[in-house]
C-alpha cells in the first residue's frame, strides 16, 4: 500500500535524540509527546511521523524507503560505506573517531600499530583507515565498552568515538590519532516521492 | 635407464601455481556473475564422434580440428570451439531442459594451428547463451551481464558495440546491393577499421557496389547513440531502440554501449543484433563478442531454436588484466605456516595446526624440525604472510608468537586469542 505521510527516522536512545527532536521542532513540526519506549510519534500540525530506531539501523530504514528522511551521524554512513543524499549538515552530534592506547604503551604513532590488536565497534571505518595507511593489524570487533579491552588484555589499542575525551582519560588511555570528525546530518532516501519533495520545499528550502 | 625428455607440445602450457591462481580467480568472478544472472553451468565431452565436430567450420576449420582414430577404429575429434558442442548438447537434451535455457560453459578447446604469438593449440573458451526466446530482453540482459562481468574484473571502461544485422541488410538493399552480394559487402565493411576506408571502398566497388562512399558515410557511428539512430531514421531502427530501452532500464550506461552500424562480426549465422566488446586499454582486438542466431541446432535437429550468445575471450582477458596489473591481490592459498621449533615441539605444533585448520584459517605446517631460518625461507618462497613460533618461553606462558613475513614484525599473544587474532587480521580475511 502506498504511504500517504512523510516519515523521519531519528535516534531512539543516545546523544542525538534530544538535539534531533529540537531541530525538527525548529522547522515548525509539532511532535506529539510520547513515552520514551514508543517507536513512533505523530505530528499534530503535519502529516509527518517520527520513527525512533537504533542509530546503526537508521540507514536500513532510509535505504528501504520505509523512512523518507533521517538524522544520523556522518560516522554511521562512513562505517557502512553508504552515500545517502545529504540535505543539511546540522550543528550538533560533533564527535571524533580516534585511535587510543594505554598511557604507558610503547605505541607512539599509527605506524606502531602494525601487528597489534585493535578493539573497535567500527570495524569497517578502522579497516578502511588502516588500508589507506598500509598498516596491517588485527581488528577485534566489540559492541560496547571498547575502552576497557586494553586493561583486560584483549587489545593493544582501541578505535572509538569520543566527544570530550573524558572516557579515554578515565580509562588511562591517550589518543594517538583522529581518523575523522563526525557531525549529525539530515539525509533523504534515494527514492523519488512527491510528498518527500513537498516536505523539502516547505520546511527546508524556504528556511 | 634413459630418461624421457619432459617436454610438452608446442602451443600447450603448464600453469604454475601463481598463474593458475590468477586464472582461477578470473574464472570464479565470471562464474559467479553468470550464476548471479541465473545461468547454469554445463560441460560437454572432450572426445566426440568426428562427424559431430567436422564439417561445421568450413575447410579451414576442418583442417584445424584435432581428430584421430581410437582403438575401435572410430573417428574421434576434439572440440574446435564451444558453439558446435553446445548445439549438439542442446539438440540431445532440449526436452529435459527448462526453456528458455541459459547456460555458461568454460572449457578447453583445441586447434591444430601452427603455434605463434597469441595462437595456441590448447586454450580456454568461455561461452554464455540464452536459447529458446526471441525477446530483446535477452540481448539487454546479456549486455548488462557483460558490463557487470568486466566491472567485477576491474575493467570499467569497456564498450559494447552493437548493431542490427536486419538494419544492415535493409541499408544495403536500399542502395541496390543484390542479395547474393550482401554477405560479401558486410564482410568488407566489418573489417573497415583494419583495412582503412579507402581500401574498403575500392573493394566494395570491385564486387560491383555503387556508391560505397555514401553507404559508409551513412553507417558511420555518430557521437551519441541517439544521433546514430537519427541519421538512420529512414530505416526501421525499432529493434535497436527497444534493445536500448531495455538495457537502459537495466542500468547499462551510455558510455558502455555504442551503436555501430558498421559492426557485422564476419560470421554468417547471426540474424539479429550483434555485439563486440572493446577496451580502451587493449588495441589487439575484441575481448568478447556474439549475437542473435536463429538456427543453432539446424545441423542436429529439425527444430529451430532462436538464441543469443556471446563468447568471452578468456585468454585475451587474462593478458589484458596482466597488462593493467590487476592481479595484485592474489593471495597464496595458505595464510599461516606453523613452524616446528625443535624435535620436542612436534606434538605442540600439531595441536596448534589442528586448532587453525579446524577453525578454517588457511594454514599449513612445516614437516621437519629444521632450523627456523629454513622454515621462514619456505614461507617466503610460498608467500605465506604469517609464521607461528612457539618456543619454550611461549609454551611456559601459554603464548604464541606471530611473525609477519612482509616486514619481520613479531607479536606475542595468548594462545587462546590466536584464531581471533589471525581471522581479524584484515589481510587474512
Amino acid at each position: 500500500m502506498k504511504r500517504n505521510n512523510v516519515r523521519i527516522a531519528v535516534q531512539k536512545d543516545g546523544r542525538l535524540r534530544a538535539s534531533s527532536l529540537k531541530f525538527l521542532e525548529s522547522l515548525g513540526l509539532a511532535i506529539k509527546k510520547v513515552d520514551e519506549r514508543a517507536l513512533v510519534a505523530q505530528c499534530s500540525n503535519e502529516n509527518v511521523e517520527i520513527l525512533y530506531v537504533r542509530h546503526s539501523d537508521i540507514p536500513k530504514y532510509v535505504l528501504n524507503g520505509v523512512a523518507d528522511f533521517a538524522i544520523l551521524g556522518a560516522n554511521v554512513l562512513y562505517e557502512n560505506s553508504l552515500e545517502l543524499k545529504k540535505i543539511k549538515t546540522l550543528d550538533f552530534g560533533q564527535c571524533s573517531l580516534k585511535i587510543a592506547v594505554p598511557k604507558e604503551s610503547p605505541i607512539k604513532n599509527i605506524i606502531d600499530l602494525n601487528g597489534e590488536r585493535i578493539a573497535t565497534s567500527y570495524p569497517n571505518s578502522l579497516c578502511k583507515f588502516l588500508q589507506s595507511q598500509k598498516i596491517h593489524a588485527s581488528i577485534i570487533e566489540i559492541n560496547g565498552s571498547v575502552e576497557v579491552t586494553p586493561s583486560l588484555g584483549l587489545a593493544d589499542a582501541i578505535c572509538d568515538l569520543t566527544q570530550t575525551g573524558n572516557t579515554l582519560k578515565a580509562n588511562g588511555l591517550r589518543s594517538i590519532h583522529t581518523i575523522f570528525d563526525s557531525v549529525a546530518l539530515f539525509v533523504e532516501s534515494p527514492f523519488e516521492d512527491s510528498l518527500k519533495k513537498k516536505f523539502i520545499e516547505k520546511f527546508l528550502e524556504s528556511k | 635407464m634413459k630418461k624421457i625428455q619432459p617436454t610438452i607440445l608446442k602451443g600447450t602450457r603448464d600453469f604454475l601455481p601463481k598463474e593458475m591462481m590468477k586464472r582461477n580467480k578470473v574464472m570464479e568472478i565470471l562464474k559467479s556473475t553468470f550464476e548471479g544472472f541465473g545461468y547454469s553451468p554445463i560441460e560437454t565431452p572432450i572426445i566426440s564422434p568426428a562427424e559431430t565436430i567436422l564439417g561445421k567450420y568450413g575447410e579451414e576449420g576442418d583442417r584445424l580440428t584435432y581428430s584421430f582414430k581410437d582403438r575401435g577404429d572410430r573417428s574421434i575429434a576434439l572440440p574446435y570451439d564451444l558453439t558446435v558442442p553446445f548445439a549438439r548438447f542442446f539438440a540431445t537434451n532440449y526436452q529435459d531442459l527448462p526453456l528458455p535455457f541459459k547456460r555458461y560453459q568454460i572449457q578447453r578447446v583445441w586447434r591444430a594451428e601452427k603455434p605463434q604469438q597469441g595462437r595456441l593449440r590448447e586454450f580456454y573458451q568461455c561461452d554464455i547463451d540464452i536459447i529458446g526466446s526471441k525477446s530483446l530482453i535477452c540481448e539487454a540482459e546479456i549486455v548488462k551481464m557483460i558490463v557487470t562481468s568486466f566491472e567485477k574484473l576491474g575493467l570499467k571502461n569497456i564498450v559494447v558495440k552493437t548493431n542490427s544485422r536486419r538494419l544492415m541488410n535493409a541499408v544495403l538493399t536500399s542502395f541496390g546491393v543484390p542479395k547474393e552480394k550482401t554477405m560479401d559487402a558486410i564482410r568488407i565493411i566489418d573489417k573497415i577499421l583494419k583495412i582503412g576506408e579507402g581500401v574498403a571502398i575500392s573493394e566494395l566497388e570491385k564486387i560491383g557496389i555503387n556508391d560505397p562512399k555514401k553507404i559508409i558515410e551513412l553507417l558511420k557511428p555518430e557521437d551519441t547513440n541517439k544521433n546514430t539512430l537519427k541519421k538512420l531514421s529512414a530505416y526501421d531502427t525499432s529493434e535497436l531502440e527497444e534493445f536500448l530501452t531495455y538495457s537502459t532500464l537495466l542500468g547499462v550506461q551510455e558510455k558502455n554501449i555504442q551503436i555501430d552500424p558498421m559492426l557485422a562480426r564476419g560470421l554468417d549465422y547471426y540474424t539479429g543484433l550483434t555485439f563486440e566488446v572493446i577496451s580502451p586499454d587493449w588495441e589487439s582486438g575484441t575481448i568478447c563478442g556474439g549475437g542473435r542466431y536463429d538456427n543453432l541446432c539446424g545441423l542436429f535437429s529439425d527444430k529451430d531454436f532462436s538464441g543469443v550468445g556471446v563468447a568471452f575471450g578468456f585468454e585475451r582477458i587474462m593478458l589484458l588484466l596482466e597488462k593493467l596489473n590487476l592481479f595484485q591481490d592474489i593471495k597464496a592459498p595458505s595464510q599461516v605456516l606453523v613452524t616446528i621449533f625443535d624435535k620436542d615441539s612436534v606434538k605442540d605444533a600439531l595441536s596448534t595446526y589442528k586448532i587453525l585448520i579446524e577453525a578454517g584459517v588457511p594454514t599449513e605446517i612445516y614437516f621437519e624440525s629444521e632450523k627456523l631460518a629454513k622454515q621462514f625461507k619456505f614461507a617466503d618462497k610460498k608467500q605465506i604472510p604469517f609464521v607461528l613460533i612457539r618456543g619454550e618461553n611461549e609454551r611456559k606462558n601459554d603464548e604464541i608468537t606471530v611473525k609477519r613475513m612482509e616486514n619481520g614484525t613479531q607479536k606475542t599473544i595468548p594462545l587462546t586469542q590466536l584464531v581471533s587474532y589471525l581471522q581479524n587480521y584484515y589481510e587474512a580475511k
